[in-house]
């Protein structure tokens, strides 16, 4: 992992302002992920956008990049529940589809399971309407791997 | 048929607004086999590091072929939304290589298609990823007839 991204986790991590490491993730700005914080809780904002559809008859957005957004959800939660700052590896995701993504803004929350030393677990839901009636929802293993 | 088949999984992947942003392409295409190909592309690359900083864009890359690979196995076209998808990262991919997915659709019952796929990008027997996919069948009658026959090459 390069010093500059190393450099942009421990900013981030400080100020609370994640817009940095945003930038440097390329996928993260072609979906257009947005982070909104409420004291400590985060909600996770994706903006409706045409670029996102993958059924175009209903239309629905595409279900990778609601599983790309799911997963860059967990991984800002977790550099921010982490004491120190660090970069999480994705090593595993698995995400179930319950509704269709209709093109409307979409949201997420994550809930940081269990955090060891080496690996944590997230869940993630995401939901448009109401939170009561998620769209899909999703797991995902992390590896601190600061060796690299 | 191979050539039918592949023509339309290019017509599905042209109809897919994210696909075309993400030039998505199909490069060989069987009965329920289906290989795609992510081109390198300025957008997908970061200042900070030669790699994707986070694994969706294989997820996406992953769904796409998978549904792919559902369309190579159902005759006529059918609607199949994704139900669940389960995606393992063995090693981190570069970002200045384009990046391939094998998939296959290996079974298909009345109502389920159970899918798989392997990313790599040297060679299939260096894979970066490996995933699991299902979709439900809707059936043809629920498949908006236009984009069927848009699918099917019949427009």
């Amino acid at each position: 992992m390069s010093q500059q991204i190393l450099d942009i986790v421990a900013q981030v991590h400080a100020s609370g302002d994640y817009q940095p490491l945003i930038d440097v993730i390329p996928y993260a700005g072609v979906i257009g992920l947005e982070i909104e914080r409420f004291g400590d809780e985060m909600v996770f904002r994706l903006p409706a956008n045409p670029e996102n559809i993958g059924n175009p008859t209903l239309p629905a957005i595409h279900g990778g990049v609601l599983a790309s957004f799911m997963e860059l959800s967990a991984v800002f939660q977790l550099i921010t529940a982490l004491p120190q700052p660090r970069l999480p590896k994705i090593i595993d995701f698995s995400v179930d589809y319950m509704r269709a993504g209709q093109l409307r803004d979409t949201f997420a929350m994550c809930k940081v399971e269990r955090q060891g030393r080496r690996v944590a677990n997230c869940s993630i839901k995401c939901w448009q309407g109401k939170r009561s009636e998620p769209i899909a929802s999703s797991r995902a293993h992390f590896l601190f791997d600061d060796g690299e | 048929m191979s050539q039918q088949r592949l023509e339309k999984c290019e017509r599905f992947l042209q109809a897919l607004p994210h696909a075309r942003k993400l030039q998505l392409k199909t490069i060989s295409a069987e009965e329920g086999r289906v290989t795609m190909e992510l081109p390198v592309q300025a957008q997908l690359q970061g200042p900070a590091a030669n790699t994707y900083l986070h694994g969706g864009v294989l997820t996406t890359l992953v769904d796409t072929a998978c549904s792919g690979a559902v369309i190579c196995m159902l005759d006529p076209y059918e609607l199949s939304p994704t139900l669940d998808l389960r995606i393992d990262h063995m090693t981190t991919a570069c970002a200045d290589k384009p990046l391939f997915v094998d998939a296959e659709c290996y079974r298909k019952s009345r109502n389920v298609l159970f899918t798989r796929a392997t990313v790599y990008q040297d060679s299939p027997e260096q894979p970066i990823a490996y995933a699991i996919a299902t979709f439900m069948r809707l059936g043809a009658e629920i498949t908006d007839k236009a984009f069927r026959n848009m699918v099917e090459g019949e427009a």
